[in-house]
Protein backbone atom coordinates (compact mmCIF):
# COMPACT_ATOMS: atom_id res chain seq x y z
CA UNK A 1 0.00 0.00 0.00
CA UNK A 2 3.32 2.53 1.10
CA UNK A 3 4.50 1.50 -2.48
CA UNK A 4 1.54 2.79 -4.34
CA UNK A 5 0.98 6.17 -2.98
CA UNK A 6 4.31 6.56 -2.47
CA UNK A 7 5.60 5.44 -6.28
CA UNK A 8 2.69 8.45 -7.40
CA UNK A 9 5.20 10.84 -6.17
CA UNK A 10 8.88 10.49 -6.99
CA UNK A 11 9.57 14.14 -7.56
CA UNK A 12 8.47 14.75 -4.04
CA UNK A 13 10.55 12.31 -3.16
CA UNK A 14 14.12 13.04 -4.91
CA UNK A 15 13.73 16.12 -3.71
CA UNK A 16 13.46 14.78 -0.14
CA UNK A 17 16.51 14.25 2.06
CA UNK A 18 17.96 11.25 1.29
CA UNK A 19 17.58 9.68 5.13
CA UNK A 20 14.11 9.19 4.28
CA UNK A 21 12.98 5.74 3.54
CA UNK A 22 10.98 4.92 1.34
CA UNK A 23 7.91 3.29 3.39
CA UNK A 24 7.29 6.29 5.85
CA UNK A 25 3.82 6.81 5.49
CA UNK A 26 3.25 10.33 6.91
CA UNK A 27 1.22 13.12 6.08
CA UNK A 28 3.78 15.80 5.31
CA UNK A 29 2.47 19.79 5.09
CA UNK A 30 4.17 20.62 2.14
CA UNK A 31 4.33 23.56 -0.61
CA UNK A 32 2.43 21.21 -3.11
CA UNK A 33 -1.10 22.07 -3.94
CA UNK A 34 -2.77 20.33 -0.55
CA UNK A 35 -6.06 18.74 -3.44
CA UNK A 36 -3.22 15.84 -4.06
CA UNK A 37 -2.44 14.94 0.12
CA UNK A 38 -6.21 14.42 1.12
CA UNK A 39 -6.95 12.11 -1.61
CA UNK A 40 -3.64 10.05 -1.19
CA UNK A 41 -4.99 9.73 2.48
CA UNK A 42 -8.32 8.88 1.32
CA UNK A 43 -7.16 6.40 -0.90
CA UNK A 44 -4.77 4.74 1.29
CA UNK A 45 -7.64 4.47 4.09
CA UNK A 46 -10.43 2.82 1.26
CA UNK A 47 -6.82 0.50 -0.47
CA UNK A 48 -6.48 -0.21 3.28
CA UNK A 49 -10.20 -1.31 3.66
CA UNK A 50 -10.25 -3.29 0.70
CA UNK A 51 -7.17 -4.37 0.46
CA UNK A 52 -7.67 -6.69 3.73
CA UNK A 53 -9.25 -9.79 2.28
CA UNK A 54 -6.68 -10.03 -0.34
CA UNK A 55 -3.58 -9.34 1.98
CA UNK A 56 -5.26 -11.74 4.64
CA UNK A 57 -5.19 -14.09 1.37
CA UNK A 58 -1.67 -13.36 0.94
CA UNK A 59 -0.74 -13.63 4.03
CA UNK A 60 -1.94 -17.29 4.36
CA UNK A 61 0.00 -18.22 1.48
CA UNK A 62 3.32 -19.53 2.71
CA UNK A 63 6.15 -16.95 1.91
CA UNK A 64 8.85 -18.00 0.87
CA UNK A 65 12.30 -16.95 2.05
CA UNK A 66 12.33 -13.31 0.90
CA UNK A 67 14.89 -11.98 -0.63
CA UNK A 68 13.13 -8.92 -0.33
CA UNK A 69 12.08 -8.22 3.32
CA UNK A 70 10.18 -4.88 2.43
CA UNK A 71 7.38 -6.81 0.85
CA UNK A 72 5.99 -7.48 4.75
CA UNK A 73 3.17 -4.90 5.78
CA UNK A 74 0.33 -5.23 8.47
CA UNK A 75 -0.36 -8.94 7.82
CA UNK A 76 2.68 -10.78 8.36
CA UNK A 77 2.52 -14.23 10.20
CA UNK A 78 5.82 -15.63 11.41
CA UNK A 79 7.25 -17.47 14.28
CA UNK A 80 5.90 -14.86 16.24
CA UNK A 81 2.83 -16.35 16.95
CA UNK A 82 3.06 -19.51 18.62
CA UNK A 83 6.05 -17.67 20.63
CA UNK A 84 3.29 -14.98 21.75
CA UNK A 85 1.21 -18.27 22.88
CA UNK A 86 4.18 -19.82 24.73
CA UNK A 87 4.90 -16.79 26.44
CA UNK A 88 1.29 -16.13 27.46
CA UNK A 89 0.93 -19.23 28.88
CA UNK A 90 3.82 -18.84 31.09
CA UNK A 91 2.63 -15.74 32.03
CA UNK A 92 -0.30 -17.10 33.04
CA UNK A 93 1.21 -19.91 34.70
CA UNK A 94 3.44 -17.63 36.48
CA UNK A 95 0.68 -15.13 37.57
CA UNK A 96 -0.98 -18.26 38.97
CA UNK A 97 1.57 -18.99 41.37
CA UNK A 98 2.46 -15.25 42.23
CA UNK A 99 -0.41 -13.58 42.33
CA UNK A 100 -4.06 -15.48 41.78
CA UNK A 101 -3.86 -18.15 43.59
CA UNK A 102 -1.98 -16.91 47.21
CA UNK A 103 -3.81 -13.29 47.19
CA UNK A 104 -7.28 -15.24 46.29
CA UNK A 105 -6.42 -17.79 49.14
CA UNK A 106 -5.46 -14.85 52.02
CA UNK A 107 -8.93 -12.49 50.86
CA UNK A 108 -11.19 -15.45 51.26
CA UNK A 109 -9.25 -16.43 54.34
CA UNK A 110 -9.81 -12.73 55.65
CA UNK A 111 -13.48 -13.12 54.56
CA UNK A 112 -14.10 -16.62 56.04
CA UNK A 113 -12.34 -15.33 59.42
CA UNK A 114 -14.94 -11.97 59.13
CA UNK A 115 -17.98 -13.73 58.63
CA UNK A 116 -17.04 -16.38 61.58
CA UNK A 117 -16.38 -13.12 63.69
CA UNK A 118 -19.77 -11.29 62.57
CA UNK A 119 -22.01 -14.66 63.34
CA UNK A 120 -19.70 -14.77 66.84
CA UNK A 121 -20.69 -11.54 67.82
CA UNK A 122 -24.37 -12.02 66.84
CA UNK A 123 -24.48 -15.42 68.84
CA UNK A 124 -23.13 -13.37 71.70
CA UNK A 125 -25.69 -11.00 71.71
CA UNK A 126 -28.26 -13.08 72.19
CA UNK A 127 -26.58 -14.89 75.22
CA UNK A 128 -26.86 -11.18 76.26
CA UNK A 129 -29.91 -10.92 76.23
CA UNK A 130 -30.83 -14.26 78.27
CA UNK A 131 -28.61 -13.15 80.62
CA UNK A 132 -30.71 -9.78 80.82
CA UNK A 133 -33.72 -11.39 81.26
CA UNK A 134 -32.70 -13.64 83.98
CA UNK A 135 -31.29 -10.65 85.79
CA UNK A 136 -34.26 -8.83 85.68
CA UNK A 137 -36.30 -11.95 86.83
CA UNK A 138 -34.34 -12.40 89.48
CA UNK A 139 -34.23 -8.67 90.64
CA UNK A 140 -37.68 -9.43 90.68
CA UNK A 141 -37.90 -12.43 92.92
CA UNK A 142 -35.49 -11.03 95.03
CA UNK A 143 -38.10 -7.85 95.39
CA UNK A 144 -40.89 -9.65 96.09
CA UNK A 145 -38.95 -11.77 98.75
CA UNK A 146 -38.29 -8.83 100.14
CA UNK A 147 -41.89 -7.27 100.26
CA UNK A 148 -43.28 -10.47 101.74
CA UNK A 149 -40.70 -10.48 104.30
CA UNK A 150 -41.26 -7.42 105.04
CA UNK A 151 -44.91 -7.64 105.45
CA UNK A 152 -44.46 -10.53 107.95
CA UNK A 153 -41.69 -8.41 110.14
CA UNK A 154 -44.55 -6.38 110.58
CA UNK A 155 -47.27 -8.67 111.51
CA UNK A 156 -45.16 -9.70 114.01
CA UNK A 157 -43.88 -6.27 115.71
CA UNK A 158 -47.74 -5.37 115.71
CA UNK A 159 -48.64 -8.45 117.12
CA UNK A 160 -45.69 -8.06 119.77
CA UNK A 161 -47.06 -4.56 120.16
CA UNK A 162 -50.15 -5.66 120.33
CA UNK A 163 -49.38 -7.26 123.44
CA UNK A 164 -47.29 -5.32 125.02
CA UNK A 165 -49.88 -2.94 124.91
CA UNK A 166 -52.94 -4.81 126.40
CA UNK A 167 -50.06 -5.59 129.20
CA UNK A 168 -49.16 -2.56 129.77
CA UNK A 169 -53.14 -1.48 129.79
CA UNK A 170 -54.24 -4.45 132.37
CA UNK A 171 -51.12 -3.32 134.89
CA UNK A 172 -52.25 0.60 134.57
CA UNK A 173 -56.11 -0.70 135.32
CA UNK A 174 -54.95 -2.65 137.98
CA UNK A 175 -52.95 0.36 139.74
CA UNK A 176 -55.59 2.29 138.95
CA UNK A 177 -58.05 0.55 140.55
CA UNK A 178 -55.74 0.15 143.69
CA UNK A 179 -55.12 4.07 143.89
CA UNK A 180 -59.34 4.32 143.63
CA UNK A 181 -59.51 1.74 146.41
CA UNK A 182 -56.54 3.86 148.74
CA UNK A 183 -58.62 7.05 147.78
CA UNK A 184 -61.64 5.46 149.19
CA UNK A 185 -60.06 4.25 151.81
CA UNK A 186 -58.76 7.66 152.68
CA UNK A 187 -62.19 9.63 151.98
CA UNK A 188 -63.73 7.00 154.25
CA UNK A 189 -61.14 7.84 156.98
CA UNK A 190 -61.60 11.22 156.08
CA UNK A 191 -65.14 11.32 156.89
CA UNK A 192 -64.75 9.20 160.06
CA UNK A 193 -62.42 11.47 161.19
CA UNK A 194 -64.33 14.60 160.24
CA UNK A 195 -67.69 12.66 161.41
CA UNK A 196 -66.08 12.24 165.15
CA UNK A 197 -64.62 15.62 164.76
CA UNK A 198 -68.49 16.86 163.57
CA UNK A 199 -69.59 15.13 166.61
CA UNK A 200 -66.79 16.71 169.45
CA UNK A 201 -67.23 20.04 167.40
CA UNK A 202 -71.37 19.78 167.43
CA UNK A 203 -70.84 19.20 171.54
CA UNK A 204 -68.40 22.02 172.06
CA UNK A 205 -70.94 24.05 170.54
CA UNK A 206 -73.66 23.42 171.97
CA UNK A 207 -71.98 23.56 175.14
CA UNK A 208 -70.96 27.66 174.14
CA UNK A 209 -74.22 28.01 173.11
CA UNK A 210 -76.74 26.79 175.72
CA UNK A 211 -76.16 28.27 179.16
CA UNK A 212 -74.47 26.14 181.32
CA UNK A 213 -76.70 24.21 183.18
CA UNK B 1 11.62 24.48 -6.37
CA UNK B 2 13.58 26.31 -3.61
CA UNK B 3 11.08 27.05 -1.41
CA UNK B 4 9.97 23.63 -1.65
CA UNK B 5 12.97 21.77 -0.69
CA UNK B 6 14.00 24.44 2.32
CA UNK B 7 10.07 23.51 3.64
CA UNK B 8 10.43 20.33 3.11
CA UNK B 9 13.98 19.97 4.65
CA UNK B 10 12.47 22.04 7.78
CA UNK B 11 9.87 19.52 8.28
CA UNK B 12 12.61 16.68 7.77
CA UNK B 13 13.29 16.90 11.86
CA UNK B 14 9.70 16.13 12.52
CA UNK B 15 9.28 13.89 10.05
CA UNK B 16 12.05 11.96 11.66
CA UNK B 17 10.72 11.77 15.59
CA UNK B 18 7.33 11.39 14.18
CA UNK B 19 7.50 8.96 11.36
CA UNK B 20 5.46 5.92 11.96
CA UNK B 21 6.44 2.81 9.81
CA UNK B 22 3.64 0.77 9.16
CA UNK B 23 4.72 -2.84 8.46
CA UNK B 24 8.10 -2.01 9.09
CA UNK B 25 9.67 -4.91 11.75
CA UNK B 26 12.72 -5.72 13.36
CA UNK B 27 13.44 -9.77 11.80
CA UNK B 28 15.31 -12.11 13.81
CA UNK B 29 15.75 -15.73 12.63
CA UNK B 30 15.22 -18.65 14.27
CA UNK B 31 15.75 -21.66 11.69
CA UNK B 32 14.29 -20.87 8.86
CA UNK B 33 11.37 -18.78 10.11
CA UNK B 34 11.08 -15.10 10.79
CA UNK B 35 10.33 -13.22 13.94
CA UNK B 36 9.15 -9.66 14.48
CA UNK B 37 11.55 -8.73 17.29
CA UNK B 38 9.91 -5.82 18.11
CA UNK B 39 6.89 -7.33 19.45
CA UNK B 40 9.31 -9.92 21.40
CA UNK B 41 11.50 -7.19 23.40
CA UNK B 42 7.88 -5.33 24.24
CA UNK B 43 6.48 -8.49 25.55
CA UNK B 44 8.96 -8.86 27.44
CA UNK B 45 9.32 -5.96 28.98
CA UNK B 46 5.17 -6.37 29.35
CA UNK B 47 5.75 -9.28 31.57
CA UNK B 48 8.61 -8.15 33.14
CA UNK B 49 6.30 -5.34 34.51
CA UNK B 50 3.38 -7.07 35.64
CA UNK B 51 5.59 -9.82 37.37
CA UNK B 52 7.95 -7.13 39.18
CA UNK B 53 4.91 -5.20 40.29
CA UNK B 54 3.12 -8.11 41.56
CA UNK B 55 5.64 -9.69 43.46
CA UNK B 56 6.76 -6.66 45.20
CA UNK B 57 2.64 -5.76 45.97
CA UNK B 58 1.80 -9.22 47.15
CA UNK B 59 4.77 -9.74 49.50
CA UNK B 60 3.32 -10.26 53.56
CA UNK B 61 0.12 -9.58 52.71
CA UNK B 62 -1.73 -7.85 55.49
CA UNK B 63 -5.04 -7.98 56.99
CA UNK B 64 -5.73 -4.73 56.50
CA UNK B 65 -4.09 -3.82 53.11
CA UNK B 66 -1.48 -1.33 51.96
CA UNK B 67 -1.81 0.48 48.94
CA UNK B 68 -0.20 -1.60 46.73
CA UNK B 69 -1.88 -5.03 47.84
CA UNK B 70 -5.03 -2.79 48.30
CA UNK B 71 -4.98 -2.67 44.38
CA UNK B 72 -4.28 -5.93 43.05
CA UNK B 73 -7.25 -7.11 45.84
CA UNK B 74 -9.44 -4.88 43.66
CA UNK B 75 -8.30 -6.14 39.94
CA UNK B 76 -8.49 -9.69 41.69
CA UNK B 77 -11.89 -9.22 42.73
CA UNK B 78 -12.54 -7.06 39.42
CA UNK B 79 -11.41 -10.06 37.57
CA UNK B 80 -13.36 -12.61 39.53
CA UNK B 81 -16.39 -10.86 39.10
CA UNK B 82 -15.89 -10.33 35.30
CA UNK B 83 -15.55 -14.36 35.58
CA UNK B 84 -18.26 -14.73 37.65
CA UNK B 85 -20.92 -13.06 36.02
CA UNK B 86 -19.77 -14.31 32.59
CA UNK B 87 -18.98 -18.04 33.27
CA UNK B 88 -20.96 -18.83 36.34
CA UNK B 89 -20.13 -21.07 38.94
CA UNK B 90 -17.99 -22.60 37.77
CA UNK B 91 -15.47 -19.84 36.94
CA UNK B 92 -12.55 -21.00 39.75
CA UNK B 93 -10.11 -22.32 37.34
CA UNK B 94 -10.47 -19.79 34.56
CA UNK B 95 -9.88 -16.56 36.73
CA UNK B 96 -5.79 -17.20 35.71
CA UNK B 97 -6.83 -17.52 31.58
CA UNK B 98 -9.19 -14.85 31.81
CA UNK B 99 -7.13 -12.33 34.05
CA UNK B 100 -3.86 -12.88 32.52
CA UNK B 101 -6.03 -12.30 29.07
CA UNK B 102 -6.82 -8.99 30.77
CA UNK B 103 -3.51 -7.69 32.13
CA UNK B 104 -1.58 -8.82 29.53
CA UNK B 105 -3.68 -6.57 26.93
CA UNK B 106 -3.89 -3.95 29.34
CA UNK B 107 -0.91 -3.41 29.95
CA UNK B 108 0.39 -3.85 26.84
CA UNK B 109 -1.90 -1.09 25.38
CA UNK B 110 -1.07 1.15 28.21
CA UNK B 111 3.06 0.83 27.71
CA UNK B 112 2.73 1.06 24.20
CA UNK B 113 0.73 4.62 24.68
CA UNK B 114 2.31 5.60 27.89
CA UNK B 115 6.31 4.41 27.82
CA UNK B 116 8.69 6.06 25.36
CA UNK B 117 9.72 3.64 23.03
CA UNK B 118 10.96 6.21 20.66
CA UNK B 119 13.68 6.30 22.69
CA UNK B 120 15.06 2.60 21.76
CA UNK B 121 16.26 3.34 18.16
CA UNK B 122 16.19 0.03 16.45
CA UNK B 123 17.96 -0.59 13.25
CA UNK B 124 14.71 -1.80 11.51
CA UNK B 125 11.00 -0.80 12.48
CA UNK B 126 10.32 0.32 15.95
CA UNK B 127 9.31 -0.76 19.30
CA UNK B 128 5.25 0.02 20.45
CA UNK B 129 2.18 -2.25 22.31
CA UNK B 130 2.81 -5.42 21.41
CA UNK B 131 -0.63 -5.38 20.48
CA UNK B 132 -0.31 -3.67 17.35
CA UNK B 133 1.12 -6.25 15.55
CA UNK B 134 -1.33 -8.95 13.51
CA UNK B 135 0.79 -12.20 15.34
CA UNK B 136 -0.20 -11.05 19.08
CA UNK B 137 -3.82 -10.59 18.44
CA UNK B 138 -4.27 -13.94 16.68
CA UNK B 139 -1.99 -15.84 19.08
CA UNK B 140 -4.69 -13.95 21.84
CA UNK B 141 -7.57 -14.64 20.33
CA UNK B 142 -6.77 -18.99 18.42
CA UNK B 143 -5.60 -19.01 22.45
CA UNK B 144 -9.32 -17.65 23.60
CA UNK B 145 -10.59 -20.44 21.10
CA UNK B 146 -8.64 -23.32 22.14
CA UNK B 147 -9.88 -22.64 25.51
CA UNK B 148 -13.55 -22.39 24.45
CA UNK B 149 -13.21 -25.81 22.82
CA UNK B 150 -11.24 -27.21 25.92
CA UNK B 151 -13.68 -26.28 28.36
CA UNK B 152 -16.80 -27.42 26.15
CA UNK B 153 -14.71 -30.37 25.68
CA UNK B 154 -14.00 -31.52 28.79
CA UNK B 155 -17.52 -30.43 30.67
CA UNK B 156 -19.60 -32.38 28.39
CA UNK B 157 -17.57 -34.87 26.15
CA UNK B 158 -18.41 -35.42 22.82
CA UNK B 159 -22.03 -34.13 23.17
CA UNK B 160 -20.13 -30.47 23.25
CA UNK B 161 -20.90 -30.84 19.73
CA UNK B 162 -24.61 -30.79 19.85
CA UNK B 163 -24.76 -27.52 20.21
CA UNK B 164 -24.00 -26.83 16.93
CA UNK B 165 -27.62 -28.06 15.98
CA UNK B 166 -29.27 -25.69 18.66
CA UNK B 167 -31.87 -24.37 18.52
CA UNK B 168 -32.65 -25.85 15.30
CA UNK B 169 -29.71 -27.89 12.75
CA UNK B 170 -31.20 -24.99 10.00
CA UNK B 171 -28.49 -22.76 11.70
CA UNK B 172 -25.46 -25.29 11.90
CA UNK B 173 -23.46 -23.23 8.88
CA UNK B 174 -23.91 -20.68 10.63
CA UNK B 175 -22.80 -22.03 14.12
CA UNK B 176 -19.50 -23.26 12.20
CA UNK B 177 -18.96 -20.17 11.19
CA UNK B 178 -18.74 -18.60 14.08
CA UNK B 179 -16.32 -20.90 15.35
CA UNK B 180 -14.26 -18.73 12.73
CA UNK B 181 -15.45 -15.47 13.11
CA UNK B 182 -15.02 -15.24 16.79
CA UNK B 183 -11.57 -15.60 16.74
CA UNK B 184 -10.86 -12.95 14.19
CA UNK B 185 -13.44 -10.36 15.31
CA UNK B 186 -11.30 -10.28 18.61
CA UNK B 187 -8.17 -10.50 17.05
CA UNK B 188 -8.82 -7.55 14.34
CA UNK B 189 -11.11 -5.82 16.86
CA UNK B 190 -8.22 -5.27 18.99
CA UNK B 191 -5.61 -5.14 16.29
CA UNK B 192 -7.40 -2.58 14.49
CA UNK B 193 -8.02 -0.60 17.30
CA UNK B 194 -4.42 -0.43 19.19
CA UNK B 195 -2.73 0.32 15.58
CA UNK B 196 -5.20 2.85 14.54
CA UNK B 197 -4.60 4.94 17.87
CA UNK B 198 -1.09 4.96 17.15
CA UNK B 199 -1.54 5.93 13.52
CA UNK B 200 -3.58 8.84 14.55
CA UNK B 201 -1.57 10.00 17.48
CA UNK B 202 1.24 9.86 15.75
CA UNK B 203 -0.24 11.93 12.19
CA UNK B 204 -1.58 14.22 14.57
CA UNK B 205 1.84 15.30 15.97
CA UNK B 206 3.43 15.41 12.50
CA UNK B 207 0.96 17.85 11.87
CA UNK B 208 0.14 20.04 14.72
CA UNK B 209 2.20 21.21 17.85
CA UNK B 210 2.87 18.82 20.91
CA UNK B 211 -0.19 20.13 23.10
CA UNK B 212 -3.40 19.04 20.45
CA UNK B 213 -2.96 16.04 20.45
CA UNK B 214 -3.08 15.23 23.74
CA UNK B 215 -7.11 15.02 24.23
CA UNK B 216 -6.37 12.17 21.42
CA UNK B 217 -3.97 10.16 23.16
CA UNK B 218 -6.26 10.00 26.60
CA UNK B 219 -8.82 9.08 24.37
CA UNK B 220 -6.23 6.41 23.31
CA UNK B 221 -5.58 5.09 26.55
CA UNK B 222 -9.24 5.32 27.75
CA UNK B 223 -10.32 2.86 24.47
CA UNK B 224 -7.14 0.80 24.93
CA UNK B 225 -8.42 0.25 28.18
CA UNK B 226 -11.81 -0.50 27.59
CA UNK B 227 -10.27 -2.84 24.55
CA UNK B 228 -8.46 -4.80 26.89
CA UNK B 229 -12.18 -5.36 29.16
CA UNK B 230 -14.02 -6.33 25.94
CA UNK B 231 -11.33 -8.96 25.08
CA UNK B 232 -11.66 -10.21 28.29
CA UNK B 233 -14.98 -10.50 28.65
CA UNK B 234 -15.75 -11.92 25.50
CA UNK B 235 -13.14 -14.72 25.58
CA UNK B 236 -14.77 -15.27 29.32
CA UNK B 237 -18.71 -15.18 27.01
CA UNK B 238 -17.32 -17.61 25.00
CA UNK B 239 -16.22 -19.82 27.72
CA UNK B 240 -19.56 -19.61 29.59
CA UNK B 241 -21.35 -20.05 26.73
CA UNK B 242 -19.35 -23.37 25.84
CA UNK B 243 -19.79 -24.59 29.67
CA UNK B 244 -23.31 -23.85 29.72
CA UNK B 245 -25.43 -26.50 31.53
CA UNK B 246 -28.04 -28.94 29.91
CA UNK B 247 -30.73 -26.88 29.39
Amino acid sequence: MASTVMATKPIALAKASPSLSPRKISIRAQAKPSSTSIPNLKSLTSKLLFSVPSIAMLAATPLPALAEMEKAGLFDFNLTLPIIAIEFLLLMVALDKLYFSPLGAFMDARDAKIRAELSEVKDTSAEVKELEEKAVAVMRAARAEIAAALSKMKKEMTAELEVKLAEEQARIELELAAAIDNLEKEKEEALRVLDAQIDALSEEIVRKVLPTT
Amino acid sequence: MDVISSSIKTYNIWFEISGVEVGQHLYWQIGGLQIHAQVLITSWVVIAILLVSVIIAVRNPQTIPTDGQNLFEYILEFIRDLSKTQIGDEYGPWIPFIGTMFLFIFVSNWSGALLPWKIIELPHGELAAPTNDINTTVALALLTSVAYFYAGLSKKGLSYFEIYIKPTPILLPINILEDFTKPLSLSFRLFGNILADELVVVVLVSLVPLVIPIPVMLLGLFTSGIQALIFATLAAAYIGESMEGHH
